[in-house]
């Protein structure tokens, strides 16, 4: 039996939302004192850090929690017992035991979140911490809100070659973030029957219809959105802006847009600075600046930077050129129509998560489904899902639960 | 003979001299020569620079000014002074993400054959009584003629060695078998060789000696290591300390005979370390001076780590100032250290799933 198989749901929930709510609080000591910690890590401005703790806990309410497990599992009741189901016999999402969630190292707080639902379904669970040491933190103030959590929520720091790291055979329920090799290694040293929810690396990408290019406000509004997804967490995450595909025959052609662009990008840059100024990511970014300058001088495409190599925009860079996957580094390619797109996604075998539209054209929506983007949003909004959506393509809370039929 | 060819043999015979010499008069002189050459014949570098406001008419007031052009810059276009249907040497760079290498074509192969061997001859054979036999853990130049390393080392062997140098990279594949026994053949002749590799080439060969169960191969005194190339595009990287302090029990040499050559590709000349003076500061010849800038191209004050910019003389016939990705610092006496990531400059940005992400898309 798991510590919090006794608690009924709806407690669950309302502690992990009065936890959250807390956290959402920027004087609140604990996030106070690991603000620093989070910044060091990572290497994110302050700002930065600031605006990826709001969002965290901002969104995890007790109303998105609810919404969540409701969509998925039909009822909160159902994570308490039997509940009658139409046309279907009785059923309980019971605890799928102990869930392990093993979080990458780029993002902020991502183990978090597939933490509070395995929480929510009553699991025990062992978050393997980052060095800035969030979902302990966060867990102690859950433990605060109901000490049932002290022992259900548990956090550390291991890496795979410590004595110390826990034996993976033991978990019901393993999440993780990583490459492609970690998450490899990850699933085979799992027990034959648990289940594995992995989360690779994956890109997102934008694309502005020509009709969206018609008014200043529109273009001004669309380039905010899509400096923001760029810029935040340093063009780290799944859901930051990758590859930007503008369409030509708009009264902007691509190129005008690429320049508006650059001084929203700038514009962003100033409500979140920079982070790292490593001096290897500096040459190598002033290095490709400089490459994407020498082909502009020979007339192909334009580059659009400062002298501090801190954001890079490059136009119309050569098709077979894969996205850098730097910080605040974009390609911006001028396209005919959504196939061209599509074109470039699929030959360089981007993994997508998101996709940025700005319309709903259902031609660029089918190419944005047909690339295999699980989030479609407008720009500005790429990098903030819901709470009640999924991740990922997969599901929050359900990967959490085992189903139990009665039919007696 | 046209402008061009009495402009570019004038050069040629000027930077030669200065190989010769070991010594250039006047270094920034010659510089903006060459660069002034290249501004009117290297259409490419050309219009980059006049992109950064520097034409013919508008000339850099010195060698510190004269704009690098990005290596990866060779892999855009064909930089050179010259029709390159026309070269002497085609060397070709290493590929990127787009898998797409460059080359760096050279008008004559005077310049770069006394440049390397000078650089190699003054930094690798100090001490040398006699030829050396040389092992050669680099491509073969009769299998890869587009590797500047083999031709390298095989003009160095030709010239320098005993005759008996043998290569023992065939495709990808490393002849353990036939290092072993031309080492022992070395051995049982008394014959000090120099091995020269890639630092990844040496960490096969350490792992497959040990395979091997052989953890001694003691070379003859006068012996020398040079070690070039780093682990660029490999999965398994170890320490430099790690690795000399291998090489140097295994072959039973002082590690100050292990010498670690810097270069690359779009260069003519070449760094070594100064271990053969105890310290590992890399050097170059007179004719090759670093920068280290930072992002806004100016340079940094000595001690501060920011990215290399080369300028070579002898690259006559291409591009004079080549800037790198790769990290350094200047040191007081005009060497500069290396900075690499086996020296914990993890890149930023190249995270996890960014370096995942850049496999899958160029798989």
């Amino acid at each position: 039996m798991t510590a919090l198989a006794n608690v009924p749901a709806r407690k669950i929930v309302r502690a992990v939302a009065g936890a959250a709510e807390r956290w959402s609080d920027g004087d609140f000591p604990p996030r106070v004192r690991i603000l620093d910690r989070i910044a060091q890590r990572t290497e994110y401005s302050l700002p930065a850090v600031e605006y990826a703790l709001d969002r965290l806990f901002f969104s995890m309410t007790e109303r998105e929690l609810l919404a969540a497990i409701v969509n998925e599992l039909g009822s909160l009741d159902a994570l308490d017992g039997f509940v009658a189901r139409e046309g279907r016999p009785d059923a309980w999402a019971s605890p799928a035991g102990s869930a392990c969630i093993i979080s990458s190292r780029t993002t902020i707080g991502v183990a978090l979140t597939p933490a509070i639902f395995a929480l929510c379904a009553k699991c025990d669970v062992l978050v393997k911490d980052r060095e800035d040491l969030l979902a302990r933190a966060f867990f102690e103030t859950l433990a605060e809100e109901r000490e049932e959590f002290g022992v259900a929520a548990r956090a550390a720091a291991w890496n795979s070659a410590d004595a110390a790291a826990p034996d993976l055979r033991t978990f019901d329920v393993v999440a993780a973030y990583g490459g492609e090799d970690a998450l490899a290694s990850i699933r085979s040293s799992l027990h034959a029957q648990a289940r594995f929810i992995g989360y690779g690396p994956r890109a997102s990408a934008g694309y502005i219809t020509r009709e969206s290019l018609a008014s200043p406000k529109s273009i001004a509004a669309i380039a905010e959105g899509a400096a923001r997804d760029l810029v935040l967490y340093e063009s780290e995450g799944c859901l930051s802006l990758h590859v930007l595909f503008v369409e030509n025959g708009g009264t902007q052609t691509p190129l005008q847009f690429a320049q508006i662009f650059a001084r929203a990008v700038e514009a962003a840059s100033v409500e979140f600075p920079p982070g790292s100024a490593e001096p290897a990511l500096r040459a190598q970014l002033s290095h490709l600046r400089n490459v994407g300058a020498f082909r502009a001088a020979g007339g192909r495409g334009a580059v659009f930077a400062n002298d501090a190599a801190e954001y890079l925009l490059e136009y119309d860079p050569p098709r077979d050129e894969a996205p850098h996957f730097l910080p605040r580094t974009l390609g911006i390619i001028p396209v005919d129509g959504p196939q061209d797109a599509l074109t470039y996604v699929r030959a360089h075998r981007l993994p997508l998560e998101g996709f940025a539209i700005s319309g709903d054209r259902p031609d660029a929506v089918q190419a944005a489904l047909e690339a295999g983007a699980v989030r479609l949003a407008r720009f500005g909004e790429l990098q903030n899902p819901t709470l009640a959506g999924g991740h990922g393509g997969r599901p929050r809370i359900a990967e959490f639960v085992r189903w139990i039929d009665k039919a007696l | 003979m046209s402008a061009y060819g009495a402009e570019a043999q004038a050069l040629d015979a000027a930077i030669l001299g200065a190989i010769e010499q070991r010594r250039v008069t006047d270094f920034n002189a010659l510089a903006l020569r060459i660069f002034s050459h290249q501004l009117r014949y290297n259409k490419p570098y050309a219009q980059y620079c006049a992109s950064l406001g520097v034409t013919p008419d508008r000339l850099p007031e010195n060698w510190e000014a004269i704009p690098p052009v990005p290596a990866g810059a060779y892999k855009e276009a064909a930089l050179c002074t010259f029709d390159p249907a026309q070269a002497a040497l085609a060397f070709e760079t290493s590929g990127t993400t787009r898998g797409v290498g460059g080359k760096h074509y050279m008008e004559t192969a005077a310049l770069y054959d006394a440049a390397l061997l000078a650089g190699f001859h003054d930094a690798m054979l100090s001490g040398a009584a006699q030829p050396l036999r040389y092992l050669l853990l680099v491509p073969n130049p009769a299998e890869r003629p587009q590797s500047s390393l083999g031709y390298m080392m095989r003009k160095v062997a030709e010239t320098f060695g005993d005759g008996r140098e043998g290569w023992f990279i065939g495709g990808d594949t490393l002849d353990v078998d036939g290092f072993l026994a031309a080492a022992r053949a070395a051995q049982k002749a008394h014959a000090p060789a120099c091995v020269a590799g890639t630092a990844f080439a040496f960490v096969e060969l350490l792992d497959a000696l040990q395979a091997r169960g052989v953890s001694s191969l003691g070379l003859p005194p006068g012996s020398r290591i040079m070690e070039t190339g780093g682990f660029k595009g490999r999965t398994r990287v170890v320490q430099r300390a790690e690795l000399y302090a291998a090489l140097a029990d295994i072959f039973a040499l002082g590690q100050d005979r292990i010498v670690a050559e810097y270069g690359m590709t779009e260069l003519t000349s070449q760094y070594y370390d100064a271990t053969f003076e105890g310290a590992r500061i890399k050097r170059s010849p007179p004719w090759l001076r670093p920068r280290v800038v930072g992002p806004d191209n100016t340079t940094l004050p000595k001690g501060v780590v920011g990215a290399l910019v080369h300028v070579d003389l002898a690259n006559r016939s291409s591009c004079i100032a080549i800037q790198t990705e790769d990290l350094g610092v200047a040191t007081e006496d005009g060497g500069i250290v290396l900075i690499g990531r086996e020296q914990g400059a993890e890149l930023r940005g190249c995270s996890l799933d960014a370096e995942t992400l850049r496999t899958l898309a160029v798989r």
